[in-house]
């Protein structure tokens, strides 16, 4: 069966989108358990220090430092939007499903952050109390 | 047999001059002659024997002219004999025999004749030292090689102008000069014999060049010892010569018959070695056998024994049994008979002994270790030695053990070899790695009969080779294990698989009758009675007996029958166990028959042999403990307790001379041990036989206090530190436990339901229940002994009494001590233990809680606010629910400050409310709740006041801090497959 997506955008100017890997997870602070709407994860900077070709990332998450690699995908993803189907289309494809898919962004790479996070420990006193 | 018994003479002619022996070769090559005067020499020679005997006894005088005469009247008698072509060394010795010459017969016999006489010439050499010395003057005759001295004419004189006519000087190496008359004709005829019967060699084991050698080097030797004693007066006799030898060694038995133990022990040990003969040796069995059955023979006879003695102590090993062996023939013994049918009977067997090993065990001097080596070599082993001078630990013993015992020798003797273990009791330690190698060995054996019965039932032709495969590990040479004391508890284990023979004591006269015949020997004058009195003063330790003997003699002092015990020498070092000591110790010495000869000293004697019995024995700790613990057991008459007193006193020096010494290291002042514990001897010694008791009270309280000490420890590690850290382990038991039962277990306590209590009945509860958490005391099920003994008592045990779970009350008590401490009742305990659990499971988690409560509320303003709000309110109803309770009260006064000033104690109020509704237990509870968390925030407070200011400022910023990051990273570890080992780091890098 054929799914038929359909693309706004025209040739080769769908947004790109990045996945980040994290081996890990992002928690909540224990005294914020629900609300977690609208806060900042953490920052992610991209650096070129080292000197080959590839790019690393930092990704700084509460006192946690990670540092990654972009990886190539081997199949690129889509990124779709489910939407209701529109009347207008319905005289045409009668038969067809109600809903259909927009394509958003596409994926082709990832940020993989898969060493063990740095510590950001500013003062002694911070870690005594946390 | 005649063949051979030439073969020995010929064997024992190895000592005159070759020239001598060439002759006498010439002589032994008439076959016919040697056999038809075997029987007749066999008597000569016991006659010969007892001749020499009785010169020796009888008239040592005579020997002694006769001897230092000898240059003078060999002259006479050379010419005197010329006609019997008798030789002058000859004629001398027939002088000496005493008038025999009657029976001079023919050339043959003669030889014969001389050789035997020889051989006891040569044993008076040996075994007499003065007759030694009074023979330099002989011996230097026939010793020194003359060759044209032999011939008939010659006359031997010390001086030149004695001898007519030509003459040359003789020089023995002993630096005695001799001249010698010359005749020209004879010399010649004389080396035509001598090279005449040079060809005709053909009975000679060795070639006569080396025979000659060896003679020359031995007659030097001779003469060189002889020197050395006598130098100074060659020809005079002396009457007390050095000699290096200890008698103990030089009338050591030197064959089975001579032993001087228990004749039934002696033909056990032998019997239990003859049994090996079959696995040892296979089929020479029976050529063993009548050796065996001769010597028990001859051991019967105490009359030939001793005629023996002086045959058999020099010559050679295998001189005795044939001469033994001929004896049989013309004598009649009852005794062997019995023997030789049981023996017959058990070689039938083709296996070793059931048992393995042979433990013989007694005390010192009654010749164990020399009835063990004599057996063993009789019977044809090899005797090695292990004793307590040499290595012993286990991996040498078992290679050692493993050698004898599984190899068969290489060497050149290739006689079986059979391992002696002397005091296997001796060094505890070391011995036993003896005692386990044999013990393994015999625990494989074991193992491998069970298999060989299991492979005989399979399969009958196969067992030989089976049992050859076992060979390798087995036990297959006979051990002999010597101890003294054979319930050591190194050989417990070898007790039970081993055959012991206990040693017993030699009949005093038997040992006495050895004394005698040694000191007649020796010349030194004795008498019978003082030798019994020294026999019975060693316990027949007859090694003592001898040294003392020996001593005494070369001392020239007689035995003195009054003063045996400081006579007395040499006695082997030995050790008495620690219950002899206290034996000592607490019984009074019987007045024997011994004891009443040495009246006048006996006091001193005493005290000496005490003083030595308990400083050889060295642990005076435990002598002392021992002492200690027994000696108020003892029925000593003493209404007034003095003497009681007294010894506890000297009990008390002991301890701190003993304290003192291990403190300083001062070993000399353990001397000052031994006259404590003879003084308490002196106070409370008995008659009767104590019954002692080793002392254990020591040892098991020391493992209890350490067993409590330790109890303690843990426990006051429980504590938390802020109240621990008051509590000194040393001084606890005497400072706090007291007071501290006082308060766990209050009297105005009542049992009842805690509905029931008043207000301040619950108050004091719940004081209890905090101070019994904070002390982390508890209430358990006391040990399962307790409900035992009450079962045992046929209550039915339905609830199990709770004791406290630090025995704090053992801490206290002392045996038969009843402490005044109020006990609480069963229920009340119970209630306890509920409250104390439920006190310490809320504290937990109020400790838990607090960081939690402090990041929500501070995250959460507006629910600070309200419990801001609600604080003052919970604070009052606590002010008025702490009826009097000072401390609380001041620090809930610190609790205001601090939440009106600072925004952290805020969750504190919060904290308060929340407990406040957790809360719903009876009022008691509550109480100690809010005991417990005013507790806790003391110490919180302690921590923030001293901080102070910039701390509280310190900890806003870390608030902040945290609270910029509301999300956190937490890494997931992962897992892999792979198998994880420690590598060492030297391993990468190599």
């Amino acid at each position: 069966m054929q799914i038929q997506v359909k693309c706004n955008c025209g040739d080769g100017k769908c947004p790109e989108w990045a996945i980040i890997e994290l081996q890990g997870v992002v928690e909540s602070q224990l005294a914020i358990s629900d609300q977690i709407n609208g806060l900042e994860i953490g920052h992610l900077c991209c650096s070129s220090l080292s000197s080959s070709s590839q790019l690393s990332y930092i990704f700084t998450v509460g006192y946690h430092e990670l540092s990654g690699t972009k990886v190539q995908l081997k199949k690129p993803l889509l990124v779709l939007k489910k939407k209701a189907a529109v009347d207008a289309a319905g005289p045409e494809f009668p038969a067809s499903s109600a809903t259909e898919l927009e394509v958003i962004g596409i994926i082709r790479q990832k940020i993989l952050f898969k060493t063990r996070p740095k510590a950001l420990i500013s003062r002694a006193q911070a870690k005594k109390l946390s | 047999m005649g063949m051979e018994l030439e073969m020995e003479m010929e064997m024992e002619m190895d000592i005159p001059a070759p020239e001598e022996l060439e002759w006498l070769e010439s002589i032994a090559l008439l076959p016919d002659e040697g056999e038809e005067e075997e029987e007749f020499s066999m008597e000569h020679d016991e006659d010969a024997a007892a001749i020499a005997f009785d010169d020796h006894e009888a008239n040592g005088d005579e020997q002694n002219r006769l001897q230092s005469e000898v240059t003078e009247r060999s002259a006479a008698e050379a010419i005197q004999h010329q006609t019997t072509k008798k030789r002058l060394w000859s004629a001398e010795n027939e002088d000496s025999l005493g008038g025999s010459q009657k029976h001079i017969l023919d050339e043959g016999r003669g030889a014969k004749r001389f050789a035997l006489q020889n051989e006891a010439d040569e044993d008076w050499l040996r075994c007499s030292p003065q007759k030694d010395s009074d023979t330099v003057g002989g011996t230097s005759v026939p010793d020194v090689p003359l060759p044209d001295v032999v011939a008939e004419e010659t006359i031997l004189s010390r001086f030149a102008t004695d001898i007519d006519g030509e003459c040359m000087p003789v020089t023995s190496p002993s630096g005695v000069r001799v001249y010698a008359k010359m005749s020209i004709a004879e010399i010649g005829g004389g080396r035509g014999k001598v090279l005449a019967s040079r060809p005709e060699r053909g009975l000679l084991l060795e070639p006569i060049s080396i025979l000659s050698k060896k003679a020359e080097e031995e007659a030097l030797a001779k003469a060189l010892q002889d020197s050395l004693g006598s130098r100074d007066q060659p020809t005079h006799a002396i009457p007390h010569m050095v000699d290096e030898q200890l008698w103990v060694e030089k009338y050591a038995p030197s064959s089975f018959k001579e032993l001087l133990s228990d004749e039934r022990t002696n033909r056990e040990v032998l019997l239990w070695l003859k049994q090996w003969d079959s696995s040892v040796f296979g089929s020479q069995i029976r050529a063993t056998e009548d050796e065996v059955l001769s010597a028990l023979r001859l051991h019967s006879s105490v009359v030939q024994h001793r005629r023996f003695i002086g045959h058999r102590s020099f010559s050679h090993k295998n001189k005795g049994p044939p001469l033994s062996n001929q004896y049989l023939k013309t004598s009649n013994f009852l005794d062997g008979e019995g023997m030789l049918e049981s023996w017959s009977r058990k070689s039938i067997f083709n296996h070793p002994p059931e048992q393995k090993v042979l433990l013989l065990c007694g005390p010192p001097g009654l010749g164990k270790t020399t009835l063990a080596h004599i057996a063993a070599k009789h019977c044809g082993y090899h005797v090695l030695e292990i004793n307590a001078s040499d290595d012993r630990s286990a991996s040498m013993i078992e290679s050692k053990v493993l050698d004898v015992v599984q190899m068969n020798s290489v060497m050149p003797h290739s006689k079986p070899k059979c391992l002696i273990i002397d005091e296997i009791d001796g060094a505890l330690g070391e011995g036993k790695g003896a005692v386990d190698v044999i013990l393994k060995m015999i625990s494989v054996e074991k193992k491998s009969i069970v298999d060989k019965e299991n492979a005989a039932n399979e399969a009958t032709p196969g067992k030989n080779s089976s049992r050859k495969g076992h060979k390798t590990t087995m036990l297959c040479r006979p051990v002999i294990c010597i101890c003294n004391d054979v319930y050591a508890p190194a050989l417990r284990a070898l007790r039970q698989v081993a055959k012991v023979h206990m040693f017993v004591q030699p009949t005093v006269s038997r040992v006495v009758n050895r004394l005698k015949f040694i000191c007649e020997r020796e010349g030194l004058r004795t008498n019978r009675s003082a030798l019994s009195a020294l026999a019975e003063y060693t316990d027949c330790d007859i090694r003592s007996c001898l040294n003392t003997l020996q001593f005494l003699n070369k001392k020239k002092e007689a035995l003195n029958i009054l003063e045996l015990g400081s006579q007395v020498v040499g006695r082997k070092d030995m050790t008495r166990s620690v219950t002899d000591v206290w034996k000592e110790v607490f019984q009074k010495r019987k007045s024997k028959g011994e004891t009443k000869l040495i009246n006048g000293c006996s006091e001193h004697g005493a005290f000496d042999f005490t003083y030595s019995l308990i400083s050889n024995r060295g642990e005076y700790e435990l002598t002392m403990d021992g002492i200690h613990e027994n000696f108020l057991r003892l029925s000593y008459h003493d209404p007034m307790m003095r003497k009681t007193v007294k010894c506890l006193n000297l009990l008390g020096v002991s301890d701190s001379v003993l304290r003192y010494v291990l403190r300083t290291q001062q070993m000399s002042l353990y001397a000052y041990q031994p006259p404590i514990a003879i003084a308490m001897g002196h106070l409370i010694a008995q008659v009767e036989k104590p019954n002692i008791e080793w002392p254990r009270t020591y040892h098991r309280f020391r493992a209890l206090l350490a067993e409590k000490k330790e109890s303690l420890k843990t426990w006051i590690s429980k504590i938390s530190p802020l109240i621990s850290r008051h509590l000194l382990t040393k001084s606890f038991v005497e400072d706090v436990v007291s007071p501290l039962l006082h308060i766990l277990s209050p009297p105005t306590l009542r049992p009842v339901a805690l509905h029931l209590l008043s207000e301040r009945e619950k108050d004091d509860l719940c004081q209890l229940v905090d101070t019994m958490v904070c002390f982390s005391i508890t209430y358990r099920n006391s040990k399962p002994e307790l409900p035992e003994k009450t079962q045992r008592y046929g209550a039915t045990t339905n609830a199990v009494p709770l004791s406290l779970d630090p025995p704090l009350h053992d801490y206290v008590n002392f045996k038969e001590y009843q402490s005044q401490h109020f006990g609480l009742s069963g229920a009340m305990k119970q209630i306890l233990v509920h409250e104390a659990d439920k006190h310490r499971i809320l504290r937990e988690s109020t400790a838990k809680n607090i960081n939690l409560y402090d990041q929500r509320n501070n995250g959460n303003l507006a629910l600070a606010n309200v419990s801001a709000e609600a604080t003052p309110v919970m604070n009052a109803t606590s002010v008025t629910s702490n009826r009097g309770d000072h401390k609380s009260k001041v620090l809930l006064g610190q609790r205001q400050n601090v939440a009106i000033c600072s925004s952290v104690s805020v969750p504190e109020g919060k904290k308060f409310l929340s407990r406040g509704l957790n809360l719903k237990a009876p009022g008691a509870s509550k109480k100690s709740s809010k005991d417990s968390y005013s507790f806790f925030d003391r110490f919180r407070k302690g921590s923030n006041t001293n901080s102070n200011v910039p701390g509280e400022a310190l900890q806003e910023v870390a608030t902040i801090e945290r609270d910029s990051r509301p999300l956190i990273f937490k890494y997931n570890e992962g897992f892999t497959n792979a198998v994880k080992r420690p590598v060492r780091i030297r391993d990468l890098l190599l």
